[in-house]
């Protein structure tokens, strides 16, 4: 006769409590109530909830409302037999807290890196025509918010393929928006803002604006962006709101600063090759970066900028010493520009 | 006669709780010890950052498991019988049902404003919240039966039968009339939801009955709603009695150092405002919480009793942002372990209980967890 132990359970079917002894039998754990009733429970159902001061206490796992409770010590082969804790989950039990916590930290930084990485190797492989469609899909015509006058869109047309000859698919719009900003939208879009236009004080400065914005999208900046934002969203879905959204900042600005190097990177190399002065940029961004704000939500993947201090200063360094540069465009072509939302007489304001 | 308590403690199967002779006089006892919580709460923490917070379903439950073991109703301690596969499920299936076709029509709502159809924007918009308002309101209901339905009892469990469509339906429509008569049917709206709630739930074979009525609350009400208009009135007098009181003064050397000293005080006004509304509200809610419990009754013979004041929520909440402070923030691990025992310490139960005849609730169990509540951020009870 195997060892009996005292036990207590209640039935997961009525309240009253259940008082009698447990004893092994087989591959069954063997109740037996003080007045002689008797169940028999499969070891392989019994799952232990919880060693404490009182005793043992399990449950079966079809019917967690049955629980039994040995209070007196255990003997050893029914120890044996009777399931262990499930502590911290399944597989960390099974592995171990420490063991664990490092296999889920390194497959954790791994997934990290994939997604933080990975767009930067996509993005670029995305073709061109199918982020055109999605960004019209999304965006459309924005409505009749740009401005249009011909005289104004000759002017546009000349600046934008005076920095970008190769590539008459970026279009360089001027929105009725009054604020001091500009954004490469997805399709190859660029939008200046009429506030920024108002602001510039000569073509040199908006020639600087425009490219910009042109090398964001002729680096894929915004597919790149958007990828990396779906990847993100995604693994950090886990943690609550709050906490996902701060570590989804920190990890996307360190992206952004060098994205917006790399768009100046390529301002620079494109206004050279058009024999336009960087100075003017280098003015520009000085007065455009006390002004700026974080910008609207929707631009968020225009977000923040290097140092302006240090923006300035190379664009400033890349003017070539006593050269002679061509005006981006000529007096009466900017002037075109600075009055194009206020002469169409049709464009509507925008709201947010 | 089956056993009484609240008064006495006692079972009627002879289940002598060993701590009866000197247990205090509450039905709900608490037993825990941060110590033994700690423990939980720091391997949760470790393994909620290493999974990227995935862990958090399962951290939860090993919480709940904890804080329920150690509360004891008469004679016997609560059981947590919850999963995280379970709250994990839910969390999926909110993301996918709710949370992406919500992004994908705010994709949407943005490409209309962009095209210039701000209009048909703002109406996609407002949808939305009408929908989002729906959903928090079926999420409440879900959750408590979420709760109720893992929350054991010698082997006994809770539940309803109902699957809160309607409640969402009734919590859209009772805080639209709360809020829109000038706000001033909040209370009534919060007592009425209340009820609503607790008259779909049930304990074994046992209904819930709710039965508050509002009017008791509504002048600590009209005092949290009016609190800004007389803390702005009570603030204004007093800048200008100081103000007058400088430039009568007229001293010009003194006069900028007490302009400075009043910029200081429009400062420590302000804090001050929001705190005082803050303690209007509190002093709002913890009738409110001690009213609408004081009404329900479980069965035909149980009924329920909060006894936390206004004073015990300012030193539960005081004590939380001391914790919080002091470690650095650290210590909010530890809130979840507070609230409980703040909630289970202030909790009582009186009248009789027959586990004899306490059978187990047929009301169906959902497979998953309170993944809407989860996604709206929204508190417990």
């Amino acid at each position: 006769m195997a060892d009996r132990v005292e036990a207590s359970w209640y039935d997961g079917l009525t309240a009253r409590k259940r008082e009698g002894v447990a004893v092994l039998a087989g591959d069954r754990l063997l109740l037996t109530e003080d007045d002689g009733t008797q169940v028999a429970l499969p070891l392989q159902d019994l799952r232990l909830v919880e060693r404490r001061a009182d005793g043992l206490i399990l449950t079966l796992n079809d019917n967690r409302g049955f629980r039994l409770r040995l209070p007196g010590p255990i003997p050893a082969d029914m120890a044996a037999r009777l399931p262990g804790e499930n502590r911290y989950g399944h597989w960390i039990d099974r592995l171990g807290l420490p063991r664990a916590a490092v296999l889920f930290a390194g497959i954790s930084a791994a997934a990290l890196a994939v997604v933080l990485t990975l767009p930067s190797w996509l993005g670029p492989l995305v073709p061109a025509s199918w982020e055109r469609r999605a960004g019209d899909a999304v965006i459309g015509d924005m409505g009749n918010t740009l401005c249009r006058t011909p005289a104004g869109d000759a002017a546009l047309r000349q600046l934008s393929a005076a920095i970008d000859p190769q590539r008459p698919l970026t279009r360089v719009d001027i929105a009725n928006i009054d604020m001091v900003n500009a954004v490469a939208l997805p399709g190859g879009r660029v939008v200046v803002f009429d506030g920024l236009v108002q602001e510039a004080e000569s073509a040199d400065e908006l020639a600087g604006v425009v490219a910009h914005e042109i090398g964001h999208v002729r680096e894929r900046h915004v597919m790149q962006a958007l990828l990396r934002q779906f990847g993100l969203s995604i693994l950090l879905g886990g943690f609550n709101s709050n906490v996902g959204s701060g570590i989804f900042g920190i990890a996307s600005t360190s992206y952004t600063r060098s994205a917006e190097r790399e768009a100046d990177d390529y301002a620079r190399e494109r206004l050279a090759a058009a024999d336009i002065s960087p100075l003017g940029a280098a003015a520009f961004f000085e007065r455009l970066s006390e002004e700026h704000g974080d910008g609207p939500d929707w631009a968020a993947w225009v977000a923040t900028h290097p140092a302006p201090s240090q923006r300035q200063a190379q664009f400033e360094r890349a003017a070539r010493e006593g050269a002679d540069y061509d005006p981006a465009l000529s007096q009466q072509e900017f002037g075109a520009l600075k009055s194009m939302c206020e002469q169409d007489a049709d464009v509507e304001e925008f709201y947010f | 006669m089956a056993g009484g308590f609240g008064a006495d403690g006692r079972m009627p199967d002879g289940g002598d709780p060993a701590e009866a002779v000197d247990a205090p006089a509450s039905a709900f006892v608490f037993e825990g010890s941060w110590r033994e919580f700690a423990p939980i709460a720091f391997t949760n923490l470790l393994l909620t950052i290493v999974t990227l917070g995935i862990y958090r379903f399962w951290a939860t439950t090993r919480e709940r498991q904890y804080l329920w073991s150690r509360s004891r109703f008469i004679d016997e301690h609560l059981e947590w019988t919850g999963t995280g596969k379970e709250l994990f499920f839910g969390f999926l299936l909110v993301t996918v049902l709710i949370l992406v076709p919500f992004g994908v029509i705010q994709l949407i709502a943005q490409g209309l404003i962009f095209r210039g159809q701000g209009g048909i924007a703002a109406g996609v918009f407002i949808a939305m919240f009408g929908l989002l308002f729906y959903f928090s309101g079926v999420a409440r209901f879900r959750a408590l039966r979420y709760r109720l339905g893992r929350t054991h009892w010698r082997g006994i469990r809770g539940g309803s039968h109902d699957p809160g469509i309607r409640y969402g339906l009734s919590h859209m429509w009772k805080y639209a009339l709360g809020y829109g008569a000038i706000g001033l049917m909040v209370p009534w709206a919060m007592v009425s939801l209340w009820n609503e709630r607790w008259a779909h739930m049930s304990f074994g074979q046992l209904r819930f009955r709710s039965e508050a009525d509002f009017s008791p609350l509504m002048k600590r009400y009209l005092l949290f709603y009016l609190a800004p208009l007389i803390l702005l009135i009570v603030g204004f007098l007093g800048i200008g009695a100081i103000a007058l009181g400088i430039g009568a003064a007229g001293d010009f050397d003194r006069e900028e150092l007490a302009w400075g000293a009043l910029g200081g005080l429009i400062a420590i006004g302000f804090v001050a405002f929001y705190l005082l509304w803050g303690l209007a509200y509190l002093f709002f809610y913890a009738k409110y919480l001690r009213v609408v419990i004081s009404e329900m009754r479980l069965g035909d013979d149980i009924s329920f009793g909060f006894s936390a004041s206004t004073k015990d929520w300012f030193r539960l909440i005081l004590g939380d942002a001391g914790l919080v402070l002091v470690t650095l923030g650290v210590g909010w691990i530890f809130l979840s372990y507070r609230h409980w025992k703040f909630f289970i310490t202030h909790l009582e139960a009186y009248g009789v209980i027959d586990p004899e005849i306490l059978m187990q609730s047929d009301t169906p169990m959902a497979r998953h967890g309170e993944g809407l509540l989860d996604a709206f951020d929204m508190g417990a009870i």
